[in-house]
């Protein structure tokens, strides 16, 4: 009886053992992105650091939306962090260098703004947890309509006031030439009040436009030079007193970029556009002690998305989907 | 002086233990002995076990305190202890490791005392009450799973709990019962928390409780080889509960370590409109959960009842399936070949499983 009650059961398994080896496994759906920050003893010295070569980057995959609907776009995302820093290294193809930024250019007889405006790249990151961001990223951010009075400073934002995001903002003509990438955030939007805001201090760009909007305002100060692929600084210029010094095909910056002060400094750039291809390193403090940035935990995971923009402004974009940050010990 | 001290201390003592009127259990508590090799190099799971079990009540008591048992502020109550609160990382990492641990141990302790034959008589309560609590522990591993209200917690108990509704004719009830209607939400959150907080640790006491004083009451197993009559015995108060400190101080040190390394896993908030996520099995139920892929549409039963719901009653049944007096495993061979290949189905389904769910899914 024993010995048929052992033969029994030892069948059985075998049959279960049996049956399961011919168990076809069911899907699996594409698992989140996570990129691992390499932990480095120190800062990498720019995008050309050896560091670079070994730290192991992930291909985000990036959808286009409105003017790019139906397009795709990929960025090699890198990152590495040191015991007070954080650094990230974008790397794109792109054929077009875009700094245009409706820049001035004058015929000769008069000024207009050239056709053109720049590429970007942006991150979001929570601050304060943002609902199901960490599975559907900017898509859960509120985008209020065209028309709305809230939409002249960014058509998005969060649907309450607890959820707040950081987002950096990497602009190839009016951030870039500084030296920095925008350093903004998000809070609770609705039509009449943008969720956008911008960090504590100083930073942005600065119209240069006479008062009739018909020609530029200022013009490089003597002594001073253009910032990187020719970008007027804020910084650098000086008001324009005698417009016959220009000469036909001049072309002077619309956008003048702002040398950032405060917690809207945040965000260190250095890039480079070579052979089609845009190389952009991000780097900020992990903790930089303000309100308005996400403070960085190693031992913690993070979600961000990313928007990536081709000579484009407004919602024509390339968007990823939310991917995970996580950082090696 | 130190005399006169020591004599007040007594009186005060005393007194106390008057007051309290447990002079009896205190005196029963001095004079009790137990089996130097109670705590040894070659019989330790059990206290191990214990260590683990102090160690989850004191870690879990700890997070209660800053845990809210709500959907929209679980999920940041947890994240906040975990990486804002001054050792909350340990302490959650102490209570995530322990219950990793526990189950082993528990699974070492049970095979232990299968092989030494502890469930002959006359153990058998012994026995049973031991695979009692083996039933009792993962369903606290069930019910804390959903309480971090993260995408891996929440989406696994939707799966454990779609098993158990496809069960005939309890399970749709057994569903509505256990989450408090037909939808995940903010009862079936409180309800976990009660049953994970209060109802199993509970249980789990009384268990345990019942466990020890059988094992008191009916002695420990002798061992296989050697004579019993040469062990000696110590006083269980101080000279045993002094050991079993040095083995819980080390535990906690050594966990404590790791937790601070190696930071417990929190996931992404749960997201309940997110059908695409696929939770992994955790790396206990992997054969469980192979079951429940074998076994599909009429034969599903199988998989979630039949074949688990009949291992447990095996195991619970053991004591009056083998009742010789024989405990040599030597002499033994129908119940070690039976036990062979049941754990040998269970770690070839456990790795199928984990082929399956850690190994091609990544590629």
């Amino acid at each position: 009886m024993k010995k048929n009650l052992s033969m029994y059961l030892v069948g059985f398994f075998l049959f279960i053992l049996s049956v399961s080896l011919f168990n076809v496994p069911e899907g699996i759906a594409a698992a989140k992105q996570t990129l691992t920050a390499a932990n480095a003893k120190s800062a990498p010295a720019g995008i050309d650091d050896q560091v670079w070569s070994t730290a192991k980057g992930i291909e985000v995959p990036f959808e286009g939306k409105e003017q790019f609907a139906g397009k795709k776009a990929s960025v090699i995302t890198k990152a590495v962090y040191t015991g007070d820093s954080i650094f990230f290294l974008f790397q794109w193809a792109d054929p077009t260098l875009s700094v245009t930024k409706e820049a001035w250019k004058y015929d000769g007889l008069k000024w207009s703004h050239l056709q053109g405006n720049e590429d970007r790249i942006s991150l979001l990151f929570e601050i304060n947890r943002i609902n199901n961001f960490a599975t559907k990223g900017c898509a859960v951010t509120c985008h209020v309509p065209q028309g709305a009075p809230s939409a002249k400073d960014g058509k998005f934002g969060t649907s309450s006031e607890a959820e707040k995001g950081d987002l950096w903002h990497w602009k190839a003509a009016r951030s870039d030439p500084a030296g920095f990438a925008d350093d903004t955030w998000l809070t609770k939007t609705d039509l009449k009040n943008s969720g956008r805001k911008n960090d504590n201090g100083k930073g942005g760009d600065k119209s240069n436009m006479t008062d009739d909007k018909a020609k530029p305002k200022y013009m490089l100060a003597p002594g001073k030079e253009l910032a990187k692929n020719n970008i007027l600084l804020a910084s650098h210029a000086v008001e324009i007193s005698n417009y016959s010094v220009f000469k036909a095909g001049d072309i002077i910056t619309y956008r003048m970029p702002n040398m950032p002060e405060g917690s809207r400094a945040d965000i260190k750039a250095v890039s480079r556009w070579v052979n089609g291809q845009w190389t952009v390193l991000l780097s900020r403090k992990l903790d930089t002690g303000n309100d308005d940035d996400v403070a960085f935990n190693p031992k913690k995971s993070y979600n961000f998305a990313m928007a990536l923009f081709d000579d484009s402004g407004d919602e024509n974009s390339y968007d990823s989907e939310t991917i995970s940050l996580e950082f090696s010990r | 002086m130190a005399a006169t001290d020591q004599k007040s201390k007594k009186n005060i003592s005393g007194l106390l233990i008057e007051s309290l009127g447990i002079e009896r259990v205190v005196a029963n508590l001095l004079e009790f002995e137990i089996r130097t090799d109670a705590i040894s190099w070659h019989r330790f799971f059990g206290a191990l076990n214990i260590v683990f079990l102090v160690l989850l009540f004191l870690s879990g008591s700890v997070m209660a305190f800053y845990y809210s048992p709500i959907p929209g502020t679980a999920y940041d109550s947890v994240d906040f202890a975990l990486f804002n609160l001054p050792f909350g990382g340990i302490i959650k990492g102490v209570h995530h490791y322990s219950w990793n641990i526990l189950l082993v141990m528990m699974g070492l302790h049970l095979m232990r005392g299968f092989v030494a034959g502890a469930y002959k008589p006359p153990r058998q309560l012994v026995w049973i009450s031991g695979v009692i609590i083996l039933t009792v522990v993962p369903m606290f591993i069930i019910t804390g799973d959903l309480l971090p209200w993260d995408q891996k917690g929440y989406w696994s108990t939707r799966v454990r709990l779609s098993i158990i509704h496809s069960i005939p004719f309890i399970g749709d009830f057994t569903v509505r019962f256990i989450q408090g209607g037909p939808l995940t939400g903010i009862v079936a959150l409180t309800r976990f928390y009660v049953l994970h907080t209060l109802f199993l640790p509970g249980l789990l006491l009384l268990a345990v409780g019942v466990h020890l004083h059988l094992i008191r009451y009916r002695g420990l197993s002798e061992p296989l080889f050697g004579n019993e009559k040469t062990i000696c015995r110590i006083s269980f108060f101080p000279d045993f509960l002094n050991r079993w400190l040095i083995l819980f101080l080390i535990v906690t040190i050594v966990l404590g370590l790791v937790s601070h390394y190696w930071t417990a896993p929190l996931g992404d908030p749960a997201d309940p409109t997110d059908s695409t996520y696929i939770p992994k099995p955790e790396w206990w139920v992997l054969f469980l959960n192979q079951l429940v892929a074998i076994f599909k549409g009429p034969f599903s039963i199988m998989g979630t009842v039949v074949i688990p719901g009949g291992l447990f009653g095996l195991l619970a049944a053991l004591p009056f399936l083998d009742r010789s007096a024989e405990r040599d495993p030597g002499r033994r061979i129908i119940v070690m070949v039976i036990a062979a290949v049941i754990v040998s189905g269970m770690t070839g389904l456990s790795l199928m499983g984990y082929i399956e769910h850690f190994v091609s899914a990544g590629k």
